[in-house]
């Protein structure tokens, strides 16, 4: 390295400038061979910019710029633009660039760093698709040195500081640092490598101010890869199993690192030498002379020694190979000859290390290598300062743990003969050997002894025995059979004593033999080793693995075939008579099911039709299942009117309690009464849930009982109601006079007809199914306004409260309305003959049934059907609680039970109102039949509950066959293999686990890269994947597609099929993954970003040929 | 070496599902509201950076599941989470009142110290209000934290909120980091390749 000391500032301050440059140099070249690649955005890229922007302005002159350009180096650029071709270039690149974003006026070296532009407001939605597209010149305007940068990313700043320092005269000051003679060349020559680096737009661990999108990711992707045109692009994902048979995973790193940087075999060879990831670098000297050969002069080179991770190397490379990356054609012969003096010696391979030193002085000392085959390696010739002896040692460190000098640097076994070392490289000499000193020249032989590393083999297998016999390393047999960690050379050390040439001949007989036995022992254990590392795969896939898919391997379709197609199903479904199973299956795995009979066939992919049924037995069965999947919502209906109920009331209370404050007696019982005057007659459900509580009764049993026998239950909710708030307020007397209240009450009383309208307003959600109301209304008036008659007037007083209803007014509009309800009683009857039935006897209700679909009197009439019951058993068993949830005519619920359900339908509720609105099918009433379908499963799987993603998977079924009980029926068998992902079903862990077994045996590259990131263990990313079967990740129509292939694949390939899709998924963007070197995180995010985008045929068709490569592994064995 | 942040904060928002997580996510990382949203499976999160006191934080926010079935995935984010919004709808009573639960869970699987905050979203729907202001506030002084009415479609407070609690968080940081230095544990990213590279350049003389 040139260090010129000077005393002058001036050159003080080049000097300065220089190393800075320098300095940056070396951490870009250092970045690029640890990383592999530098990021166009590295920080090392702007320091060195930075740098070069520093040494060039040093003396400009800027009037050679002209009075108005105020940014320096850029105006320079431009000015020189005319001259120089390169410089042209980028000149345009930059105008350009400003062109864009006028609103950067890029100046290099402005001070203001102006941050890449950020996602933020005003630049939403439109933004992502833009970003892609416009992101690397906006973010590069932004830049600082931009010039600069483009110029090195172009590979052209060398050219252009060449022309600078060529014609510095007409732009810089005589003294500047371009003008200077030495200083200008050392400029453009240390730019030189810097300028031969690829760099590279992807991204790394935090490159970034804001994270890419997944777009932009993938964008970048296909750029870049089309770029490389090296393999990368269309790879098909690693499948190559054998590959986890070589123990080491460098072959891959360096295959990476190759087609990413795209480097010279040069530029290769001379990163090498630095320290890297694959090689620490244990010793490194420049200026070592080497006598090559057939030179005659020794040359000067560089000598290193690296560790790999299983070998040690000595590396010498001329100094000519070294100067930089310069690419002029005349030196390039030049080169080559130099590469063939370049020393690589695989410290295996040597056995001896003959050392020669003339005594009394510290001159340096000379190395020579022999190898196992006797031939002398050149000399190699250090220089002075103790420098081989450090080599030495480096070599010596190097060697361990299993090799050793022998005898060691550091013993007094060879006494007499150790090397004068100089006090200051090792204190752990004898002073006594120090001092014995003698006038004829040093010459030592040390012996490489090597333990092998593979010592636990060879003492395993006698079969190796035979080595024992072989000179070199035969020790390890020995040593490593009686474990002794001590390698001692003494059984075969040969040549203890200094050798020379008489000695070879001895030398080269032992070596052939020694060399034969090398390659026997390395070929047995080679083939030991791939056979140990073959079962143990063979093992990996066989426990977790095998498992995964069907042993049989089903033959491909034909390339005529296109999955079930119409005319397949006709010929296959011939009478309505679906027989050959195992085709449909095949078909559908391979190709799919036409759009058009998905609605046929998917109940027999579900299990739910079994093939061979005929039409009949179908129809039947679609009969039992409407009539069953009917009965079990008129359950929950009435259910989820009570829970409905409950919950106005727990607004109003809310509301209440919040808009009154504390003045509120009267507001609170009108808001509580108009709530309730909708739907009155489920408050009898309520109230006895309340009531079975004895800590709820604020008034006496006496009060109670009648208020219910009487059953007037218009009357008896608000009375409790009433004086619970009048025991709260005292106010309650004011209510009476509230017109308000009076108001409602008769019109709901005189007008009950209109009732039901009023209701299926405020039960919005639901209009369809609630069309009867009216009748049920009326039919459920009929039972009790006839009790009314009765219990009213043995003592009317005491049901209608006088807290509130002392008014004689309210006791006229009863018996109005008990005329009204008889009246219209008789017209209910008339138009539904179930009405009436249904009130007195629940059970009756099944036998009127009515199966058409399109009348509407279903859904509401259980509500009715539940009253009369109700009350009666609370007659006789006011304390009774719960009755099994399915029993259809219980009627009395727990609070638990109404909680519980409350519950799920409240989130039921929740979702289904967020449920793919985008999505045509549900934009109307069809969200009410998918609420019935999910409401009705959580009611026959109480157990269960409602839990998220339910939705996602009753949703595509709906939309297929737009019936509720044949949509129920079939995701009863979906959720047969579904329910085990929700929570607690721990099929989840097993997927999970899975992943990470198929990853391992199919794409190790990945798996190493997860395996780096520990938190990628989790899996956390396909999460979603599983639990709603791609149904999140794809959109409506090859949601269609993946589902019938996942049921299909069960019986053809896989039951596991989903496994295969998710590394599918995986492995189309696997080269993204790794080549962002994404952790779990970014996982996460990115396929998050990425849902509803992918390719689905493509990715079904890799899935499938996965399933077919496990096939495959799991059959050879 | 200079970073592209000074510090990274993760976040989570944690509540009943539909109190409107993942639009005040939204709201804040995109500035937009959407209406189609639809329940949040599994976890996802979104990244904005922001600036406080001249240092750049990035906020990685945690979007959860709402329902509490889900915890098991979620709370494998807790461990990790350096403030945590707890979200509740003001038009839902019940949301409301489990968000005792939510602190609960917090307390089972969250590091001590994380930074806590309420917030009660849907404030623009005044009209259907079940959750005073007061209750909300009275619920935040009972824990300890501070407490928020947003509203993710009018853009009420929402950027507020996650600055006031990426300021709380840095805030203990420096102080943390203060009180022991050298500075550690923290997310402040530090080059350490930066010393291993001059190590080995003082062996080789290369240039």
């Amino acid at each position: 390295m040139k260090m010129v000391q000077t005393n002058n500032p001036e050159t003080d301050f080049k000097e300065r400038l220089i190393s800075a440059v320098k300095k940056e140099v070396k951490q870009l070249m250092e970045e690029a061979v640890t990383k592999k690649y530098v990021h166009e955005e590295s920080t090392t890229v702007t320091q060195l910019c930075a740098a070069v922007e520093a040494c060039l302005s040093q003396g400009l002159r800027r009037r050679a710029l002209g009075l108005f350009k105020t940014s320096s180096t850029t105006a320079l650029l431009h000015k020189i633009a005319k001259f120089c071709p390169d410089a042209e270039h980028i000149s345009k690149m930059v105008q350009d660039i400003e062109a864009q974003d006028p609103s950067k006026r890029s100046s290099s070296s402005s001070e203001s760093f102006n941050r890449p532009p950020m996602l933020k407001k005003g630049s939403s939605s439109s933004v992502t698709s833009v970003m892609s597209a416009s992101c690397s010149s906006n973010t590069l305007a932004s830049m600082k040195y931009l010039w600069i940068r483009l110029a090195l990313y172009e590979k052209r700043l060398v050219k252009i500081i060449e022309y600078l320092v060529d014609n510095a005269s007409s732009y810089y000051d005589r003294d500047s640092l371009v003008a200077d003679s030495d200083y200008g060349c050392i400029l453009s020559s240390l730019l030189v490598g810097p300028c031969a680096l690829e760099f590279t737009k992807s991204k790394t661990a935090d490159h970034y101010w804001t994270d890419p999108h997944a777009d932009e990711l993938v964008q970048r992707h296909r750029i870049s890869s089309g770029r490389r045109s090296s393999s990368v692009s269309s790879r098909a994902p690693i499948i190559n199993f054998k590959r986890s048979l070589n123990t080491s995973t460098d072959e891959a790193n360096t295959g990476t690192f190759k087609s990413i940087a795209s480097c010279t075999v040069a530029k290769d060879y001379v990163e090498s030498l630095h320290q890297n990831s694959r090689a620490t670098l244990l010793y490194g000297k420049n200026n070592v002379q080497v006598l090559p050969k057939d030179c005659s002069e020794p040359m000067l080179g560089y000598l290193s020694l690296h560790q790999h991770i299983q070998t040690l190397t000595i590396k010498w490379t001329p100094n000519q190979l070294m100067n930089g990356y310069q690419e002029a054609e005349d030196e390039e012969e030049d080169k080559d000859s130099y590469w063939a003096y370049a020393l690589n010696i695989n410290v295996d391979d040597i056995v001896y290390v003959h050392c020669h030193q003339n005594r009394g002085e510290d001159s340096g000392g000379t190395v020579i290598l022999v190898s196992q085959d006797g031939v002398q390696r050149p000399p190699i010739i250090f220089p002075e300062g103790g420098h081989m002896q450090q080599f030495l040692s480096c070599l010596e460190t190097g060697l361990l743990p299993h090799g050793q000098l022998d005898p060691p640097l550091w013993s007094q076994r060879g006494i007499g003969k150790i090397f004068p070392w100089p006090k200051s490289v090792r204190r752990r000499i004898l002073p006594s050997v120090m001092e014995s000193f003698d006038e004829t020249p040093i010459d030592y032989v040390f012996r490489i002894v090597s333990k092998s590393k593979h010592e636990e083999f060879a003492a395993a297998h006698s079969i190796l025995d035979f080595v024992r016999s072989a000179p070199r390393r035969a020790q390890l047999s020995s040593c490593s059979t009686t474990g002794s960690s001590d390698c001692s050379s003494k059984s075969l050390s040969i040549d203890q004593h200094p050798l020379e040439s008489p000695l070879l001949q001895t030398q080269q007989n032992a070596s052939i033999e020694m060399v034969c036995s090398t390659m026997r022992r390395q070929i047995i254990s080679r083939a030991f080793y791939g056979w140990l590392a073959y079962c143990r795969h063979l093992s990996t896939v066989r426990t977790h693995l095998s498992g995964l898919v069907n042993g049989r391997i089903t033959p491909e379709m034909k390339a005529d075939e296109e999955g079930l197609t119409v005319e397949k199903w006709n010929v296959l479904n011939e009478n309505g008579v679906a027989k050959n199973a195992n085709e449909v299956f095949r078909l559908v795995y391979f190709g799919g099911v036409t759009p058009q009979l998905r609605k046929e066939v998917w109940p027999y992919l579900l299990g739910h039709y079994s093939f061979g049924s005929t039409l009949e037995e179908r129809l039947k069965q679609d009969e039992t299942c409407k009539h069953y999947y009917e009965t079990t919502m008129s359950e929950w209906l009435a259910v989820d009117a009570i829970v409905q109920q409950r919950e106005k009331e727990k607004t109003a209370r809310a509301v209440a309690k919040l808009s009154s404050g504390s003045n509120s007696g009267q507001d609170k019982t009108v808001r509580a009464v108009e709530i309730e005057i909708g739907d009155l007659e489920n408050e009898v459900f309520e109230d006895m849930s309340d009531l079975s509580d004895p800590g709820d009764l604020e008034f006496d049993d006496e009060q109670k009982t009648p208020a219910h026998t009487s059953s007037s239950h218009l009357t008896v909710k608000p009375i409790p109601r009433a004086m619970k708030t009048s025991t709260d307020s005292g106010h309650v007397d004011e209510i009476a006079e509230d017109s308000v209240f009076d108001d409602q009450v008769a019109s709901d009383f005189q007008a009950p007809a209109a009732t039901p309208k009023e209701r299926q307003e405020s039960a919005s959600n639901s209009s369809s199914s609630y069309d009867t109301v009216g009748n049920g209304y009326q039919g459920l008036k009929s039972t009790p306004s006839a009790q009314l008659l009765t219990s009213e007037d043995m003592e009317p007083k005491s049901v209608l409260s006088p807290e509130y209803l002392s008014a004689d007014d309210f006791q006229e509009h009863l018996h109005d309305d008990q005329e009204q309800v008889l009246a219209s009683a008789g017209k209910g009857e008339e138009r539904e003959s179930t009405t009436s039935v249904i009130v007195t006897n629940a059970s009756v209700d099944v036998v009127n049934w009515d199966p058409s679909p399109q009348k509407t009197t279903r859904p509401m009439s259980p509500l009715e059907e539940q009253t009369v019951p109700t009350s009666l058993d609370a007659l006789q068993e006011p304390k009774s609680t719960c009755v099994s949830p399915a029993s259809s005519n219980g009627g009395v619920y727990s609070s638990e039970l109404l909680e519980q359900f409350g519950l799920n339908l409240h989130r039921i509720e929740k979702d289904v109102q967020r449920c793919d609105r985008n999505y045509p099918y549900f934009a109307n009433e069809n969200l009410d039949k998918l609420r019935n379908v999910i409401s009705t499963y959580v009611w026959e799987h109480l157990d269960i509950g409602y839990m998220q993603g339910m939705c996602d998977l009753v949703a595509p079924l709906l939309v297929i066959f737009d019936d509720e009980s044949l949509t129920y029926s079939c995701f009863c068998k979906l959720m047969e293999r579904m329910i085990d992902n929700f929570p607690n079903g721990g099929a989840m862990d097993m997927h999970f686990a899975n992943m990470r077994s198929l990853i391992q045996i199919l794409d190790s590259e990945m798996y190493d890269l997860m395996d780096s990131n520990g938190d990628y263990t989790h899996f956390y990313f396909c999460y979603r994947w599983f639990l709603l079967d791609f149904k999140r990740e794809l959109v409506y129509d090859d949601v269609f597609s993946t589902w019938e292939v996942i049921w299909a694949a069960k019986h053809v390939a896989s039951a596991h099929f989903v496994l295969f899709l998710a590394l599918a998924l995986l492995e189309t963007y696997r080269d993204i993954i790794l080549s962002n070197s994404m952790d779990f995180t970014d996982v996460i995010k990115f396929f998050n970003e990425m849902a509803e985008r992918h390719n689905a045929a493509a990715i079904l068709q890799l899935a499938r040929s996965l399933v077919l490569q496990l096939q495959m592994i799991i059959e050879n064995k | 070496m200079a970073k592209t942040y000074d510090y990274l904060f993760k976040l989570l928002l944690i509540g009943d599902s539909g109190v409107g997580k993942t639009c005040i996510l939204f709201r804040f990382s995109e500035d937009a509201f959407n209406t189609t949203f639809i329940s949040t499976i599994g976890i996802d999160f979104k990244i904005r950076t922001i600036e406080l006191d001249g240092k750049k934080i990035k906020l990685q926010i945690w979007d959860t599941a709402g329902q509490e079935r889900f915890r098991t995935i979620t709370t494998a984010y807790y461990r990790g989470a350096m403030g945590i919004m707890l979200v509740y709808d003001i038009t839902q009573e019940k949301s409301f009142e489990n968000i005792k639960n939510w602190i609960r869970n917090i307390e089972e699987n969250a590091s001590a110290d994380v930074e806590k905050m309420l917030l009660g979203n849907k404030c623009e729907l005044n009209e259907k209000r079940q959750v005073s202001r007061e209750r909300g506030e009275q619920l935040a002084v009972e824990y300890g934290i501070k407490f928020m009415e947003t509203s993710a479609k009018a853009s009420i407070n929402v950027e507020e909120a996650f600055l006031t609690l990426a300021s709380d968080i840095k805030a203990k940081m420096e102080k943390r980091m203060e009180a022991n230095n050298p500075p550690k544990g923290g997310h402040q990213l530090k080059q350490n390749d930066h010393r291993k590279a001059e190590s080995w350049l003082s062996r080789c003389s290369l240039l």
